[in-house]
């Protein structure tokens, strides 16, 4: 295995471990947020939203300045209200 | 891209006028419009430099209007208003040539227009969108769709997205069967996509795919996860870049490999900290692609509201990649004509090991309107927004004859509008 594979190895896995977490937090919870409690998950400032001017700026920028691309955020969040 | 003309006026002719029928045919539709919303803004990208230096302008239109409760239809122009300057020929520690200096003054103009719709059927979407970019160099024609539904009482979001791209880039008029030590690059773009003899459009195909899942899971926590993945096939260099590639100086058009496979994942977390009023998040991002490229990325932000009409936005990104499996900072140290570097050749410093940090932010304000009160008697909701980033980039081995590069620090300045009327 070359060194570029262990590291890339060890990024997954801390990344999976992340995600690992926050789904045995959740599930132990059996989190749902009902559609009165989602005020907070409301407000922009709690979207997942790629769309925003800045944003897309920014992200046109470094895909022109780096050598990798993918895996940004799309739209989205907590709203769900309607 | 890179050319030494200016763009034509019978270009911007044409993209204005798509724009106006596109903008007429959401003005029609706006007789009978729940919604119609207008973004506007632009971006201004600077990387100074003693020698090259690169400015690009991002001027930004998207009208969407919402004929019924179930369909929304968009138009969007954009253009990169590019000049500088930049280094055509790369050579590494090894070459005795004077790149820096050699530097090319050019300019170009890309302008892309794109039409779209998006149907929204109880917790479920589905949005399609064709974009049609052009510059003197480069045609694009990309095709998007994705999908997506809510469920488990709209606390899980999952999406579906596929695009698939036909571009064409001009190159000089080379042979597939002509040895690629013997391709030259091209100093202009006179004659791309004519019948100039001298030139030659090669195909780039792209194949896109996304699956996105978003996740509540308190009412202050979610989560996003996004897997994707992309495959190119043609001419993946720089038409313009000649490489040393002989001891004696001999130089050729960049080499590429002409498939490449690309895989990203990355998560993020949104929490809302109510002690603080203010809404953190922080992710990583792991790419991989088979020319061995290793990128991993983190970053973090935090938002909140100063006024009740005006919110702030910090960010900080932390960012590294490995090199392509065929780069080299100079080709000329007698890599054997049968392994990567022998085979293929590049000056792409996107290709180089590097990492780079970047730190910014965003200043956002809103004015909520009424049907009866509306903001400058035409708004329902008026927003303006300016931000700021701040790029430093670390190139660990790439130099130009030996030197460093100076054009490593990079600014990004944005201003947008939105109205919704």
């Amino acid at each position: 295995m070359t060194d570029q594979d262990s590291e890339f190895s060890l990024s997954f896995k801390v990344l999976a471990g992340a995600f690992g977490t926050v789904l045995l937090l959740a599930s132990a919870g059996c989190a749902t947020v009902r559609p009165e409690q989602r005020a907070i998950l409301a407000d922009p400032t709690m979207q997942f939203d790629a769309q925003s001017a800045d944003q897309a700026a920014l992200d046109h920028a470094l895909d022109n300045r780096e050598g990798s691309t993918g895996g940004g955020s799309v739209r989205g969040g907590g709203c769900g209200c309607n | 891209m890179q050319l030494l003309l200016t763009p034509s006026s019978s270009t911007v002719r044409r993209s204005l006028g798509a724009l106006s029928c596109v903008a007429s045919l959401l003005c029609a539709a706006r007789a009978q419009a729940q919604v119609a919303s207008l973004d506007l803004s632009s971006a201004l990208f600077v990387e100074p430099s003693k020698h090259s230096g690169l400015t690009v302008v991002n001027p930004n239109a998207t009208l969407a209007v919402s004929p019924s409760n179930w369909l929304t239809l968009q138009g969007n122009y954009e253009a990169d208003i590019v000049s500088g300057a930049s280094e055509s020929l790369k050579g590494g520690r090894l070459s005795n040539v004077d790149i820096v200096t050699s530097a090319t003054h050019f300019s170009d103009t890309r302008h892309a227009l794109t039409g779209g719709f998006t149907i929204t059927r109880a917790a479920t979407h589905l949005r399609g969108s064709y974009t049609y970019g052009t510059e003197h160099d480069y045609r694009s024609n990309a095709f998007a769709l994705s999908a997506g539904t809510d469920f488990l009482q709209k606390n899980t979001q999952i999406e579906l997205a596929y695009g698939r791209g036909f571009d064409q880039v001009c190159t000089t008029a080379y042979r597939a069967s002509d040895a690629p030590s013997s391709r030259l690059a091209l100093d202009n773009s006179s004659g791309c996509f004519t019948s100039d003899k001298k030139r030659a459009a090669r195909d780039i195909s792209l194949n896109n795919f996304q699956v996105s899942w978003t996740q509540t899971w308190t009412p202050e926590f979610a989560t996003q996860l996004v897997l994707s993945a992309a495959l190119q096939n043609g001419f993946l260099g720089n038409p313009y870049r000649s490489v040393v590639i002989a001891p004696a100086g001999d130089q050729a058009l960049e080499n590429h490999p002409e498939n490449r496979g690309r895989g990203a994942l990355g998560l993020r977390g949104k929490y809302y900290v109510r002690s603080l009023q203010t809404a953190f998040s922080a992710g990583g991002r792991l790419y991989r692609d088979t020319w061995d490229i290793l990128g991993q990325t983190y970053e973090v932000d935090a938002e909140r509201y100063l006024l009740p009409w005006l919110r702030v936005l910090v960010r900080g990104r932390y960012y590294t990649q490995s090199q392509a499996l065929f780069w080299s900072d100079d080709y000329t140290g007698g890599e054997p004509a049968a392994g990567p570097r022998g085979q293929y050749w590049s000056g792409d410093r996107e290709l180089s090991p590097l990492s780079n940090f970047l730190v910014g932010g965003r200043l956002l304000a809103t004015k909520e309107g009424r049907p009866d009160a509306r903001v400058l008697g035409l708004f329902l909701s008026l927003s303006g927004s300016v931000g700021f980033d701040f790029l430093k980039t670390n190139l660990r081995d790439f130099t130009l004859g030996g030197r460093k590069p100076d054009d490593t620090v990079a600014m990004l300045g944005s201003l947008g509008f939105r109205g919704e009327f």
